[in-house]
């Protein structure tokens, strides 16, 4: 049996696949924001599965992110090369919010009496200068434990070449510190940039010792009720999953545990329907994400940042991350109107609580649900499967401050709302697509989360996707795409060197380096050889440039040829990707293996074929605004009664407990053999 | 009106997407580590009639920029001539490229069904443009014909065809051909973006939506800025500043300005500034308009998107030949010194009405430094940068640490691991500058040190740091900060050979110390009023001294680090006693 359990900020949700019964189950509890372990037992005691039978626990879990946002974790101090220890706090320097006069920089996590400084210098070769001073590093560990550190991070220049350093300073270190975690960055990432490495080393020291505690915990609880310690694992940022021991060791892999999950979801749709170019939008109540898999692979990104936005330089962490795409633009957005008189929509939210001004809670403002609401997309009686019963009259009132503004009716503003929306989320749709040299045409959609569905139609129209395809229960499909992960492992290292003048053997000797204790870290985790597959990929450049494009080697081995190839393939990507390809040396800089430790997953069982006709979906019929502000008479469906295979011509709402789709009247939508629906334009 | 109010959000909102796209794509595949580390450029769209609708920058100093070089371009060429795939380039510093040489400006006109729409724009600063020196800028250079070659608005690519030969004249005139093409490769790519978003919009929306968004666009921003205007106290401000010299005399250059705000008008009067000078140090008509368009921003409403309807309210008077409005053919090498005067003069006038958006003074001077030079294993190389500083506190806070100026924005340092992979260079240390300067109530922000010690056989460095006389001001009883420097130390020397604000072509030996040190920002408000926990927290962080602490601050410490208040009270009483007298 496989057990995914991802932490929302109101439900913990449990999805499990029981393979002897093919069966798929699913329970919801309340989150418990004071120990979010309680939830997870909570949920597995409800869903009482046989806990002798489980082999693969995943837990998505937003620990890591949250004591990093909250600044809930430990008292850190930074070791690092003489001359140096302001690096932390100067970062790039740079000034996002470039006509605020008063910007402020993040604060580091580690203040400047507890960055301490030791002698020894490698050069930019790795080659030793300097050699480490010994006295230096018991003197800083001296200071640093009478400031009552518990964590310690060690970042010295070049170490993404040499490591030797760090590893002297790490053996120091547990003598001088015992039992204080230890983190050293080049155990990270081999990734060249001094500030970049000593924030992502400090981060992952900051957290460490609260994760470790979590994990232990949890799993101690997991196995008290038979699971065994081997079968439980969580999400990484890269979208694959490690052990808990593997993920306590670098809990800072964790950081977008939470998110990723439904990427990996819709990349699994997309194979099983045979379209391996997806884009996933998860609309939630506050923000909007979304990410592009392409050929089956989810885009993964190396310039990861937290709290990074257009008014804050953030955090970087150099680890591979799913590339996520998030904005402000969810179902609690809130519309209001700006100095110059424009419709905006979010970043604001309201939440959960009061929530938007329909759930009658106290909320005042016009959200995007209240839009939905009033242009009679969302059935009143029906929002998440009738728990919350809405308030029309409550929606309107609220929207009349946007209707008033624009001496609109409230249909019309409620409409202008959704249409800003959508606009936001096509950006981000952009964003992730056009900007990275991707036509959204060559994708399908696969929205999820509350509010996917309700605005996929209005992308479809605009951005042309080949189709939407929404998945089973988008309520909880974080969980589900959770079951669906393989244990992975990557790997970078930075070493520059122009393609001319490069031995292809030394390169192989690289990759193969990387392969074996990517391999071996696996084999660590439980995974067996023979399902361990490794891709490589270089990042590489023009001479002269400084950002790089992610080429996949095709070869396991490399030669001559295989390099050749590979420059080849460089070509090509950087002109699909900018415009342009140039007659100039080429250059590679970071090396970069990705090793996945397949286990099995879930076979999604077909939709028993019940001889249903589409009278039996129907619930009746409903005023509803699609693309304009008019209402029309709508068809309302019931989704699990819709027949299999047969299309439906649009204007149509199909309702289910979890969500609402909307079909907009130039489309057509279908059932497919896996419950899918299938929204596409119709044939002209 | 056809186009509805909320597909007109959606149109904007698609221009100024298209503005990022292209400023991204300039990034991503620059060769120029100026452009795509220092994101020293700009790109966005104008309308037929060359008004800015849609900007991204990378510099603040760039602010509004492009509507000058699209104007000049149509000046010069009919636009009802231009046809799709034409490339047009200025960099003209009297005319619209406004700036110096090294920043040329790329323009295209994009076209829907034969039809001109709007005009894709971008101007960037290009490592290589020829001239006196490696990196084309330079702080000696007498006139313009030293700094690099000259643009004067014309046409680079003819339907997407290259004229003939003019390529061959950029390559033949720069020292980094491969580079500088490169770059122009990358702003034409650039253009590319841009152009294929409005065309998608106009292909959805028409060209008529476009008309009326754009002509709303500028309307709208014309009212926000009036609105913001308005809530300005009106006046007439002053400040006066002193520069430190041209790089050739060492005389220092009076500069002034006079601001009147009123409900309806921005006037900046410059009368009164000194001459433009022989030195490279001269800004231009344009430059300073442009300087003064980024203060006003940043004082009215720093988050409104840019249009050039905006900037409608502002008014500039400045007679021809002064430093900030220099003529033909005066050097302009390194203008943005003294654009950044411009901009420091008004602020410093409005500091007592801007209060919430403006801190005192800050290091001000981009701190450009180039060292150049060959070595075996490199070849020719030229490392361009700029330092980052401290800035000036504000009521309620103290300055910002290692912040690039006022000038520089979403602009990047370089990693000493990229600068030790890439050039024969070992930096010994990169650290905060802590001496003393810019005590307060609320203190100034530490700037930065910088050690180059040069691994190769000779380099040259040159450097140009404003305010190395003339310190970042305080205000109400802050202390002015500390100056920014140029420090030289010989091979295995411990004091300086040299101290200084400017260099032209220093040359230096193997294991020579170049010691780049930026200033630390203007404080505010007396001293001895500091929270003496946050006085005894900068002592336990080993950025000011007990001493310090005693004698500026009037915090006593005890041996323990916690602030001693009997002893605190005492020598308060005894700063104060020493301020009656």
């Amino acid at each position: 049996m496989r057990i995914a359990a991802d932490i929302g900020g109101t439900f913990t949700d449990l999805v499990y696949w029981d393979e002897t019964r093919a069966q798929l189950g699913i329970t919801k509890v309340a989150t418990t924001p004071a120990n979010f372990g309680d939830g997870v037992i909570h949920a597995f005691d409800q869903a009482a599965p046989e806990a002798d039978t489980v082999d693969f626990f995943v837990h998505g879990t937003t620990i890591v992110i949250n004591a990093l946002t909250e600044r809930k974790g430990v008292v850190t101090g930074l070791i690092t090369t003489q001359g140096f220890r302001d690096v932390l706090e100067i970062g790039r320097a740079n000034r996002p919010d470039i006509y605020n006069m008063v910007y402020q920089k993040p604060p580091p996590f580690v203040p400047r009496y507890l960055r301490r400084e030791a002698r020894g210098r490698l050069n930019y070769r790795g080659e030793e200068l300097t050699p480490l001073c010994h006295e230096d590093v018991e003197a800083c560990a001296q200071h640093l434990l009478q400031e009552g550190v518990e964590a310690i991070a060690v970042c010295f220049l070049h170490s993404y070449i040499n490591p030797s350093h760090e590893l002297e300073c790490g053996a120091l270190l547990r003598e001088l510190a015992p039992g204080t975690p230890i983190t050293l960055s080049h155990q990270i990432t081999q990734e060249w940039r001094e500030y970049e490495r000593s924030n992502t080393a400090v981060l992952n020291a900051y957290v460490q010792p609260i994760v470790q505690h979590y994990l232990a915990s949890l799993a101690d609880d997991l196995m008290a009720k038979g699971i065994a310690r081997r079968s439980l694992h969580v999400m990484q940022s890269n979208g694959g999953s490690a052990t808990f021991d593997a993920g306590a060791a670098f809990p800072i892999h964790l950081a977008e545990s939470g998110p990723v999950a439904g990427v990996i979801g819709a990349a699994h749709i997309g194979q099983l329907i045979g379209e391996p170019n997806v884009i996933a939008l998860d609309v939630g109540g506050t923000t909007a994400k979304t990410s592009l898999v392409q050929d089956g692979t989810p885009r993964i990104t190396t310039e990861y940042k937290i709290e990074h936005d257009r008014q804050s330089a953030g955090y970087p962490i150099l680890v591979p991350t799913v590339d996520i795409v998030e904005i402000g633009a969810g179902g609690g957005s809130i519309a209001w109107v700006d100095s110059a008189g424009a419709l905006r929509v979010g970043p604001r939210s309201a939440g959960a609580d009061p929530g938007p001004a329909c759930y009658d809670q106290g909320g005042e403002d016009p959200t995007v649900t209240d839009a939905n609401l009033i242009a009679g997309r969302i059935n009143p009686e029906y929002f998440l499967g009738g728990e919350i019963s809405l308030n029309v009259e409550r929606a309107r009132a609220a929207m009349k401050r946007i209707a008033d503004a624009f001496s609109l009716t409230v249909e019309q503003a409620a409409m202008g709302v959704i249409r800003i929306a959508d606009s936001n989320m096509m950006n981000a749709l952009k964003l992730i697509s056009v900007q990275r040299g991707y036509d959204p045409r060559d994708f399908v959609l696969v929205p999820f989360g509350g509010g996917g569905a309700m605005h996929c139609a209005a992308i479809l129209r605009e951005l042309q996707t080949r189709k939407v395809v929404i998945p089973n229960m988008p309520g909880v499909f974080s969980a589900w795409g959770m079951l669906m992960t393989h244990l992975r492992r990557d790997a970078i290292r930075t070493q520059v060197t122009r393609t001319d003048r490069v031995n292809p053997h030394e390169l192989d000797h690289i990759y193969q380096e990387m392969c074996a204790q990517a391999e071996k870290e696996l084999l660590a985790q439980g995974a067996t050889t023979n399902a361990i597959r490794i891709e490589r990929y270089a990042d590489m450049r023009y001479w002269g440039q400084e950002h790089t494009v992610k080429v996949p080697l095709q070869n396991a081995r490399v030669d001559a040829g295989a390099l050749q190839s590979l420059i080849a393939a460089f070509h090509d990507l950087h002109e699909q990707t900018y415009t342009f390809r140039l007659d100039t040396p080429t250059e590679l800089v970071n090396y970069h293996i990705t090793a996945f430790g397949r286990v099995s997953t879930p076979d999604i069982p077909k939709v028993a074929q019940e001889s249903s006709s589409l009278a039996d979906a129907r619930k009746g019929q409903r005023r509803v605004c699609f693309d304009t502000a008019d209402f029309q008479q709508a068809e309302i469906y019931e989704r699990d009664r819709l027949p299999l295979q047969q299309p439906i011509p649009g204007p149509a709402v199909i309702e289910e407990s979890s969500a609402t789709i909307v079909v907009f009247p130039q489309q057509t939508l279908l059932r497919d053999e896996y419950g899918f629906i299938h929204i596409q334009r119709k044939e002209t | 009106m056809t186009v509805d109010r909320f597909t007109l959000e959606i149109i904007a909102e698609s221009l100024r997407a298209g503005a990022r796209e292209m400023f991204i794509t300039y990034g991503r595949t620059a060769q120029s580590p100026i452009i795509y580390e220092v994101l020293d450029m700009a790109c966005g769209l104008t309308s037929v009639d060359s008004e800015l609708i849609a900007e991204a920058e990378g510099v603040p100093g760039f602010i509004g920029c492009l509507s000058f070089a699209v104007r000049e371009i149509t000046d010069k060429f009919e636009p009802s001539s231009m046809q799709p795939g034409d490339i047009y380039a200025t960099n003209d510093p009297y005319k619209g490229g406004g700036t110096h040489l090294s920043d040329v400006c790329l323009v295209s006109p994009i076209f829907h069904e034969g039809q001109l729409v709007a005009f894709a724009a971008n101007k960037a600063h290009w490592t290589e443009v020829g001239g006196m020196a490696p990196g084309s800028w330079t702080t000696d250079s007498t006139e313009v014909y030293q700094e690099g070659i000259q643009l004067p608005a014309i046409q680079l690519f003819d339907a997407g065809e290259a004229i003939p030969g003019i390529l061959d004249i950029l390559e033949a005139n720069v020292r980094l051909p491969r580079m500088t093409l490169g770059d122009m490769y990358a702003g034409i790519a650039a253009l590319r973006a841009g152009e294929r978003c409005v065309r998608q919009i106009c292909a959805k929306y028409g060209h008529a939506a476009l008309r009326e968004t754009i002509a709303t666009l500028l309307e709208r921003g014309e009212q926000v800025a009036r609105a913001a205007l308005a809530q300005l106290p009106a006046g007439t401000y002053h400040s006066e500043m002193w520069i430190d010299d041209d790089g050739l005399s060492d005389e220092p250059l009076f500069v002034c300005v006079k601001v009147l705000v009123s409900a309806d008008r921005f006037l900046a009067d410059f009368t009164g500034c000194a001459p433009q000078a022989v030195g490279p140090i001269n800004s231009t008509h344009v430059g300073t308009l442009v300087s003064v368009r980024e203060i006003f921003k940043e004082v009215l409403d720093p988050d409104f998107p840019n249009n050039d309807g905006f900037f409608r309210p502002i008014e500039v008077i400045c007679p021809p030949g002064t430093l900030f409005s220099a003529e033909r053919p005066a050097p302009t090498s390194t203008y943005w010194e003294t654009g950044a005067y411009v901009h420091d003069l008004i602020w410093q006038a409005l500091f007592p009405v801007a209060r919430g958006r403006l801190p005192v003074g800050h290091h001000l001077s981009i701190c450009g430094t180039i060292v150049s030079g060959e070595d075996e294993e490199r070849g020719p190389f030229v490392l361009v940068e700029p330092q980052a500083g401290g800035w000036g506190a504000a009521p309620g806070r103290d300055g910002q640490s290692g912040l690039v100026p006022a000038g520089d924005g979403e602009t990047y340092i370089m990693p000493v691991e990229v600068c030790e992979t890439r050039y024969p260079i070992v930096v010994d240390q990169f650290a905060f500058n802590t001496e003393p300067g810019g005590a307060g109530r609320w203190r100034g922000g530490y700037g930065l040190i910088r050690d180059y010690r040069v691994t190769a056989e000779s380099a040259d460095l040159t450097a140009t740091f404003g305010r190395f006389k003339f310190p970042p001001w305080g205000a109400d009883g802050g202390a002015d900060g500390s100056a920014n420097a140029i420090e030289i130390f010989r091979a295995g020397q411990a004091e300086p050979e040299l101290r200084t604000g400017k260099v032209a072509r220093l040359r230096l030996a193997t294991d020579d110390i170049a010691r780049l040190i930026t200033a630390v920002g203007g404080g505010y408000g007396p001293a001895p009023e500091r929270e003496p926990q946050a006085v005894a927290l900068d002592v336990h962080n080993e950025t000011l001294s007990p001493a310090d602490a005693r004698e500026i601050y009037g915090v006593a410490l005890s041996a323990d680090g916690t602030v001693d208040a009997e002893q605190t009270n005492v020598l308060r009483q005894q700063l104060q006693g020493g301020d009656r007298s």
